[in-house]
């Protein structure tokens, strides 16, 4: 069980509503509330702002595709032991 | 990355090189520490030089690398686990490129003193450039700051779902009743 309160996406104020479209399509998933990871990160859009954004540039096509760069992700992910 | 083949392939370059790094790592010689000796390439005969060989061969140099040294006490164990890794990383559905990058990805996850540099180098033996070695080192550092956050909330996985479930059966199997 998380640690704090998840809010629901009608919780946060309009200027977060924006970076959750941004999530969803970034997903290409319609999820029933904005992912937990997108809530937590648009609790403070001073960090969560630029850290998205690096996120997105790390994330982006270059010498390796999205997908090869999710694989990366989803590697970091298991050996950090990570089941989010 | 669709279907189940290519994340099998990741998760045995995953595994075999937490494997390979954590020997490395654990008995990297320092001065007046207990240590496991590697072998001595110039001593070795037999069977061993045989896999030596190959060890040198697959990664195209002229050393053998100091973990494969200190399995050779046992040739026979030694043989298997090249094998093993030799078919983890070798091109299949993943290219051998990626999955040096996966394997650089784990040892920096894992903060191999051995893996880092060890794959760092067969990526750009691999032709990897420095924009290629740098966006997965970002990747990295992104997804080792994500799962800390999700850790420390300890968020319950909301992303299951998204990806398709993948039906066919093991290669050469059956399809699910």
């Amino acid at each position: 069980m998380p640690t704090v309160r998840l809010r629901d996406a009608a919780e946060y104020p309009e200027s977060a509503q924006a970076l959750f479209e941004l999530s969803k399509s970034w997903f290409g998933y319609e999820f029933r509330e904005p992912p937990a990871m997108s809530r937590v990160m648009a609790w403070d859009p001073a960090f969560g702002g630029p850290h998205g954004r690096a996120m997105k540039r790390a994330m982006a096509p270059g010498e390796w595709t999205r997908g090869e760069k999710e694989m990366v992700a989803a590697v970091v992910s298991g050996v950090n032991a990570c089941t989010y | 990355m669709a279907g189940d083949a290519l994340w099998y392939e990741a998760a045995h370059v995953v595994g075999i090189t937490n494997a390979l790094n954590t020997v490395a790592d654990a008995f990297e010689p320092l001065p007046g520490m207990t240590t496991i000796e590697p072998i001595d390439e110039g001593t070795a005969t037999g069977g061993l030089a045989l896999v030596f060989d190959e060890i040198r061969s697959f990664y195209a140099r002229s050393d053998v690398p100091i973990a494969f040294r200190l399995l050779g006490h046992d040739p026979g164990y030694l043989g298997d686990f090249f094998a093993a890794v030799r078919r983890a990383f070798e091109d299949n559905r993943l290219s051998r490129r990626l999955k040096e990058a996966l394997a650089f990805a784990v040892s920096l996850t894992s903060r191999s003193r051995f893996g880092a540099p060890f794959h760092l180098g067969e990526m750009r033996r691999l032709g990897v450039s420095e924009r290629g070695v740098i966006e997965v080192l970002g990747v990295t550092q992104m997804f080792s700051s994500y799962t800390k956050i999700a850790d420390t909330l300890q968020l319950e996985s909301d992303m299951r779902d998204i990806a398709p479930v993948d039906r066919s059966p093991a290669p050469s199997g059956r399809p699910a009743a």
